[in-house]
């Protein structure tokens, strides 16, 4: 969209300033917001996961990039109205019970929402059942969890087992990540995806969805 | 009078001054002072609040400078690690360097296919016996997380049983909380006779590590008082890896992870005045491609011998190191050249206790052939770090008069000089092929990868570990099946 290009090329650079003077600009043109979102700051953060992917960019770039989205989004926000917007789809995600782990699960956080999705981070230490809760309240797609430590992956399966027990296991997709985990391990506790890291969890997560 | 002897310069490097020390080590102090640290562990935060540091809420400490340097004071400089026979093998002292293997990867290179796959308990049984069979690698950690332990919970008990029945070596070894610390410490005073002797001569080391930035998790807290109250000598690492758990520049990393072991220096020493205690964070860099922990890279290297530097300027405490691991998926030439990279600059800037031996793939994957190629990397090394003695001996003037006037076929190979000296003059290496092409490949035509594990499966089929006694191994057991 040419429209836009001003807008995804200081995205991609990462220039803040910039790129919230050119949402600034196509708001008060009066783009359609929806459009805005779709055609200027996810188009654009697209490229940058494409590029990043080829390794062409490195990751503080591509956080920079995501950074940047978010100060543009901070500007639409209160234009959003009630069903004009929708999001690609939600993700409640945390370091599992007993792992205080939190680097990568951050890193994982900050990709997805520059991707476009919406997140929910309850952070380290989570407990199975506020795994579900948080499920059940927000209605999120996915469960992303996070283990740094071998002595604490079997809570991923303890969160699974919960998922089950409250009866929305079918209703919530389970993605897991983290240095031990393994796609052997996914599948052993019927995961329904595993990402090594970080640019693999936006993968899995749109492939979740149905998204490509 | 016998004439002086000239000193052999052996040559050692140095890659910091007094006044960068100095200022990344203010650099700590000032952040544990102004900036604070987060304690987990409610007995720890009331030995701190005792102690003269300002707790405030959350268990957010902040530490006045003195109790750094009571702590500095406190801690022993002579650490030494002895072998599970009671032999003092490893004196960590005088700026010696030890090398072993490290701890917990998730995957094997298997031995037979060659292929990665995961590691399971016999692998540990592997590693250990070829450690111990190995003459430059001078202690013993898992390498493997085990997938196939009876209960989880208790994985690092089984480790370490596993260890102990399979080396004598010194162990270094990795618990969860508390709980399975006591476990690992009933077994080794099995074996040591009584926890009087393993007080005394230590055969064990713990590796603990607290979370970057700043963050100290009770369970960890938990060993770290244990190991102080017991005299087991510890480490306390916090991975402040540049870009991931601390800043970028290597200063602000290594500012970050000192405060980091300060923080643990200090408690060790309340809870246990004067148990050995090893400094040293790791400091090497997250990859800002694929955002893994970089077990081949330069600064690692680099910050260890910033270390060793300011352990010579400032701490006097030995350190703990890492050499001999790649980021290379397979043992290719990438492989060699980062494990030769930072096995030598270890042994140059005079690293202690050298951690990390035969792993690939950033710690993920262990080998046998890696650790049996490091073993003669080491030598070589050390050969390097011997330097070149100059005496009347090795200055040979006999021997090249003797050769020069001695007419024809007179050569130095026949000389009794060369007979009586070549052992210790030159480095000979065993897997380094140096062999003429055809014999080369008459035998096989076989790379190094290959010819280390050839080596490592000769190991571990021909050499013997002397077993522990049938009723130790029983007690073993025993505490295993509680």
């Amino acid at each position: 969209m040419t429209e836009f290009k001003a807008l995804t090329e200081s995205v991609i650079k990462g220039d803040i300033k910039a790129a919230v003077a050119e949402t600034q600009k196509v708001l008060d043109a009066g783009q359609n917001i929806q459009s805005i979102i779709d055609d200027g700051l996810i188009s654009a953060m697209d490229d940058v996961g494409e590029r990043f992917s080829k390794g062409q960019i490195f990751v503080p770039q591509m956080l920079r990039s995501a950074k940047t989205m978010q100060e543009c989004m901070k500007l639409i926000q209160p234009h959003f109205k009630e069903g004009e917007v929708t999001a690609k789809g939600k993700v409640v995600i945390g370091t599992v019970k007993g792992d205080l782990h939190d680097i990568g699960k951050n890193l994982v956080s900050m990709m997805l929402e520059g991707a476009g999705f919406t997140i929910i981070d309850l952070g380290v230490d989570v407990a199975p059942a506020a795994f579900v809760q948080k499920v059940k309240e927000t209605g999120a797609d996915i469960i992303g969890m996070s283990a740094l430590l071998s002595t604490t992956m079997p809570a991923m399966r303890q969160t699974i087992d919960a998922l089950k027990e409250a009866g929305i296991r079918d209703k919530v997709k389970v993605m897991i990540g983290g240095a031990p985990v393994t796609d052997n391990f996914a599948k052993e506790i019927k995961a329904d995806a595993y990402a090594p890291d970080a640019g693999s969890a936006v993968i899995q997560t749109k492939k979740l969805l149905g998204l490509s | 009078m016998k004439p002086m002897e000239i000193p052999t310069l052996q040559p050692r490097m140095k890659v910091i001054g007094r006044e960068q020390a100095l200022a990344i080590h203010t650099a700590a102090l000032e952040i544990l002072e102004k900036t604070g640290f987060k304690m987990e562990h409610p007995g720890v935060l009331e030995a701190l609040a005792g102690a003269g540091c300002k707790v405030s809420e959350g268990g957010w400490v902040r530490m006045p400078a003195y109790l750094v340097e009571d702590a500095l004071q406190s801690a022993p400089r002579q650490i030494a690690l002895y072998d599970q026979k009671g032999n003092k093998t490893m004196p960590l002292t005088n700026g010696n360097p030890f090398y072993g293997t490290g701890s917990d990867a998730t995957f094997t290179l298997d031995m037979e296919t060659g292929e990665r796959r995961r590691s399971v308990l016999s692998d540990l049984a592997n590693y250990a016996r070829l450690v111990d069979g190995l003459e430059n690698i001078s202690f013993c950690m898992s390498m493997a997380n085990p997938v196939d332990v009876p209960v989880i919970e208790d994985i690092y008990v089984y480790v370490f049983a596993e260890m102990v029945k399979n080396t004598n070596k010194p162990i270094v070894f990795i618990a969860d909380s508390g709980k399975d610390i006591a476990k690992i410490y009933e077994i080794a005073s099995l074996v040591a006779g009584g926890e009087d002797i393993l007080q005394q001569k230590p055969f064990l080391l713990n590796y603990s590590e607290a979370i970057s930035p700043l963050r100290f998790p009770e369970n960890v807290m938990e060993r770290l008082v244990f190991c102080a109250e017991k005299k087991i000598p510890i480490c306390l690492p916090s991975g402040s890896n540049a870009g991931g758990g601390s800043p970028i520049t290597l200063a602000g990393a290594m500012a970050l992870g000192i405060a980091e072991n300060l923080v643990g220096l200090v408690i060790h020493q309340l809870f246990g005045k004067g148990s050995p205690f090893l400094f040293g964070p790791n400091v090497s860099v997250l990859d800002m491609k694929s955002t893994v922990v970089s077990y081949g890279c330069p600064e690692w290297s680099l910050t260890q011998a910033a270390l060793a530097d300011m352990r010579d300027e400032l701490y006097g405490l030995p350190i703990w190191a890492f050499a001999g691991a790649s980021d290379a998926k397979v043992m290719d030439a990438q492989a060699g050249a980062e494990s030769m990279f930072s096995i030598i600059t270890a042994m140059l800037s005079r690293c202690n206790l050298i951690h990390d031996v035969g792993f690939l793939e950033y710690g993920s994957t262990s080998s046998l052939e890696m650790i049996t190629m490091a073993n003669e990397l080491v030598a070589m090394s050390r050969f390097f770090a011997g330097g070149i003695p100059v005496n009347e001996k090795t200055l040979a003037l006999d021997a090249i008069e003797r050769v020069v006037t001695g007419g024809s076929g007179s050569i130095f190979l026949m000389d009794d000089h060369t007979f009586e000296n070549f052992m210790e003059a030159q480095f000979l290496p065993n897997l380094l092929d140096r062999s003429r092409y055809d014999s080369w490949e008459q035998s096989g035509a076989m790379d190094m990868y290959k010819r280390c594990n050839k080596e490592a499966k000769r190991i571990l089929v021909e050499h013997r570990v002397e077993p522990k006694p049938d009723h130790i191994l029983k007690e073993i057991e025993t505490v295993l099946g509680r």
